[in-house]
């Protein structure tokens, strides 16, 4: 199978900006939508069990989906940027930030997960 | 429904670390002339062949992990709670973490791995591996753990 150049510079910057989309999703709480699995409710954005509506105080809410969409549709947009770039241009970036970010993407989830570890 | 989905994704998981192994290691430690020990046949697999099936399997594993992270919120993680495993969950977490972030670079990675191989892709296609490898290790582990955390039968 073969890819055009333009789908090359679209996959790769849309990796690099995915994994920077994941973790301010994560750090800010930027979920697109929560999901209240033993409800069988999806509400757009974050919503905290608490603050959503009284009667779903203490019910179990979950945010990754909603914070990997986040960054996918987010990703997309530096994504399709990248594939209207000049092909000279995209020559001159560094590859290796293709993996650099998404390892520091990783060591700071660790951090913004440490709160469980300390409990 | 969930115990099914939950052997499903195991064995998914499986064929996935088994492919992104050889990979990573027919990639990093490519075999030389003699391959008679199993490590050398090990690692003298043509790596880019294994690209499709890895993402392929990375989706599909994912998706599944999805739909029984779903029981996991309900029926699981509250006990767990209750026992205080803390650290378990925690280490859950990052497993969701690595997992989406992995997510995320399946198309470069496919990209990498397209043939004619680039050259200027080499490194880059090997960190890349690499990191996807760390990713699908270290979540069959943590899965793992999770799966038997509070014994079989309990």
């Amino acid at each position: 199978m073969t890819f055009s150049p333009s789908f090359r510079r679209f996959a790769f910057a849309y990796g690099t900006a995915f994994a920077v989309f994941y973790v301010v999703a994560l750090s800010r709480d930027l979920a697109l939508f929560t999901v209240f699995p033993s409800l069988g409710v999806v509400l757009l954005g974050t919503q905290h069990a608490q603050d959503a509506a009284p009667s779903m105080g203490g019910v179990p809410a979950m945010y990754w989906y909603g914070w990997t969409a986040t960054a996918a549709i987010g990703a997309l947009i530096p994504g399709f940027i990248a594939m209207f770039f000049p092909e000279q241009w995209t020559r001159r970036i560094w590859l290796g930030w293709l993996w650099v970010v998404p390892v520091f993407a990783m060591v700071a989830c660790v951090y913004l997960t440490m709160p469980w570890f300390r409990l | 429904m969930a115990t099914t989905l939950v052997i499903i994704h195991g064995l998914v998981a499986v064929a996935l670390l088994g492919a992104i192994t050889h990979q990573t290691l027919a990639t990093w430690a490519p075999a030389g002339p003699r391959q008679g020990s199993f490590y050398g046949r090990f690692r003298s697999v043509p790596s880019a062949s294994f690209a499709n099936a890895i993402v392929l399997l990375y989706a599909v594993s994912t998706l599944l992990g999805a739909v029984v992270y779903l029981y996991f919120r309900v029926d699981i993680r509250p006990e767990l709670e209750r026992d205080g495993h803390w650290q378990a969950l925690g280490f859950f977490d990052l497993k969701e973490h690595f997992n989406s972030i992995g997510l995320g670079l399946l198309p470069a990675y496919w990209v990498c791995w397209q043939r004619p191989l680039a050259d200027e892709l080499g490194r880059t296609r090997a960190a890349l591996t690499a990191v996807i490898a760390f990713i699908v290790w270290s979540s069959y582990l943590i899965g793992h753990v999770m799966n038997n955390i509070m014994g079989f039968g309990s």
